[in-house]
């Protein structure tokens, strides 16, 4: 079952403009691994090489921040992707 | 010293008089307020419009840039005349007309860490609308060091965030967000940005430092807020003070406020020279002018996992976080073109291979989309 994904503003030159994508997966990780899929190159600009969510970036499932990958998502969950801007 | 309303002031306020949360108790604490808008840019107009015409007694106005053409679609402060004038002395002229009773003060300056605690001292609260990162650390460990409270905001093509610090009460920017190094993140004439955006988001600080001022309503402590004009939503998320937040946690590591030497200054990256998709593509081909046709390097910044996915040939991999840790390796004289996939992170490279001394180095504009749009389109990204 697939949930929704709200883009950061700055990731969205991965999903082709889109604000809000479908992905698949029963934890953060899994749905992060099918954005990466559907998106090449978009996990990477989220999570490091150690699997640490990047410190420029903030993960939030159901509206509370999810501090693992391995935080369960259910499929009425959005999950929203948060990074930091530096525009003013 | 005390202070009074006058016959005018009452006039000029009434309707901020008829609220009970405000009336002339609080009017009279936002006439004794001093404001500190850092940037008069997009959000920092909108914001600084509204203190001035709801009173704030004292706003201080900081920018070192100049009034540009491409600023007058979203500094609703500025108009085709002001092009090439001093922002804050401009911006100061304009409050001063909207609203005569107020001290407006212009700091034609950069923030540094320098002049950031001798500045700070005058206001009582500041509102961060710079297009820096950098600068916002430098107000965010500042405010926490010296504790002021602090109204930010930032904003992305249609994105907007915003948040509020006050001591004490709640975790800082650096909480949310406790380290930079190795993001990039394209400010408004590198990205583009909806001209109305910070006018929203402008507002919305100003209407935290009258709530934060007042002492009325429920600040955006703690909580971030996000707003997305495409599709008119507002989020919310709720944020906790970080224990080993680097400034505001237990043990805090940072003590004082510094430059953050990674990040470039925007003189910086307006030094840095571009080469477009296509001119690239005929210096590749040995097409251009016999002067020009001297080998390039080309130095593709992105990490090695996009590096894997398509890169252009005979390109060398130095991903961006390398060069910001250790530093260019490469010979000064190398003439190099610094690329990415947005052109993003190939500026930054960019702006540091000149500090570092490279003596020409060029960035790719737009990036490797640049290049499959213009050049190649099947090139993989």
């Amino acid at each position: 079952m697939a949930c929704t994904v709200h883009v950061a503003s700055p990731l969205r030159d991965y999903t082709h403009g889109a604000a809000r994508v479908q992905a698949e997966g029963n934890t953060l990780a899994q749905v992060l691994g099918d954005l990466d899929r559907r998106y090449p190159g978009m996990r990477f600009r989220m999570i490091d090489e150690q699997l640490r969510i990047r410190p420029h970036i903030r993960i939030f499932v159901a509206a509370q921040e999810a501090l693992t990958l391995e935080r369960p998502v259910l499929p009425k969950d959005s999950v929203h992707l948060l990074c930091a801007l530096s525009g003013g | 010293m005390s202070i009074s309303l006058s016959a005018a002031e009452q006039q000029r306020y009434s309707r901020h008089l008829l609220l009970a949360e405000i009336g002339p108790a609080g009017q009279l604490k936002l006439k004794a307020a001093r404001v500190l808008v850092i940037g008069a840019g997009g959000l920092g107009c909108p914001a600084a419009l509204y203190l001035a015409a709801g009173g704030i007694g004292t706003i201080g106005l900081l920018d070192f840039d100049q009034v540009e053409e491409s600023n007058l679609q979203r500094q609703v402060l500025f108009t085709t005349a002001d092009i090439g004038a001093p922002k804050a002395k401009r911006a100061r002229e304009r409050l001063l007309a909207l609203n005569p009773q107020l001290q407006i003060v212009a700091h034609q300056t950069e923030l540094t860490a320098a002049n950031v605690q001798q500045i700070f001292a005058g206001y009582d609260l500041v509102v961060d609308g710079s297009d820096r990162i950098g600068t916002r650390y430098l107000v965010n460990d500042a405010c926490v060091i010296y504790r002021k409270p602090l109204v930010s905001a930032a904003i992305h093509r249609f994105e907007g965030q915003a948040m509020s610090y006050a001591p004490g009460r709640g975790p800082c920017y650096r909480c949310l967000f406790p380290d930079l190094s190795g993001a990039v993140l394209p400010n408004c004439s590198q990205a583009g940005v909806l001209g109305v955006l910070p006018g929203v988001l402008g507002a919305i600080q100003a209407t935290e430092v009258m709530k934060l001022l007042l002492g009325i309503g429920e600040p955006l402590l703690g909580r971030v807020l996000v707003y997305d004009a495409l599709t008119l939503r507002f989020d919310e998320f709720r944020i906790s003070r970080r224990p080993d937040c680097a400034v505001c946690g237990e043990h805090p590591s940072i003590l004082a406020p510094a430059d953050e030497p990674g990040f470039c200054s925007v003189e910086e990256q307006r030094r840095v020279v571009g080469i477009s998709a296509v001119e690239l593509a005929q210096r590749i081909r040995g097409a251009g002018a016999a002067a020009d046709t001297a080998p390039l390097t080309l130095v593709d910044v992105r990490d090695p996992e996009e590096f894997t996915v398509g890169h252009l040939p005979r390109a060398v991999n130095i991903p961006l976080t390398l060069i910001e840790q250790q530093g260019l390796s490469l010979p000064r004289e190398t003439p190099a073109v610094f690329l990415c996939r947005s052109g993003a992170r190939s500026l930054k490279a960019c702006a540091l291979a000149r500090r570092a001394g490279m003596t020409m180095p060029l960035q790719l504009e737009g990036g490797l989309l640049a290049w499959r749009e213009a050049v190649e389109p099947g090139f993989a990204l």
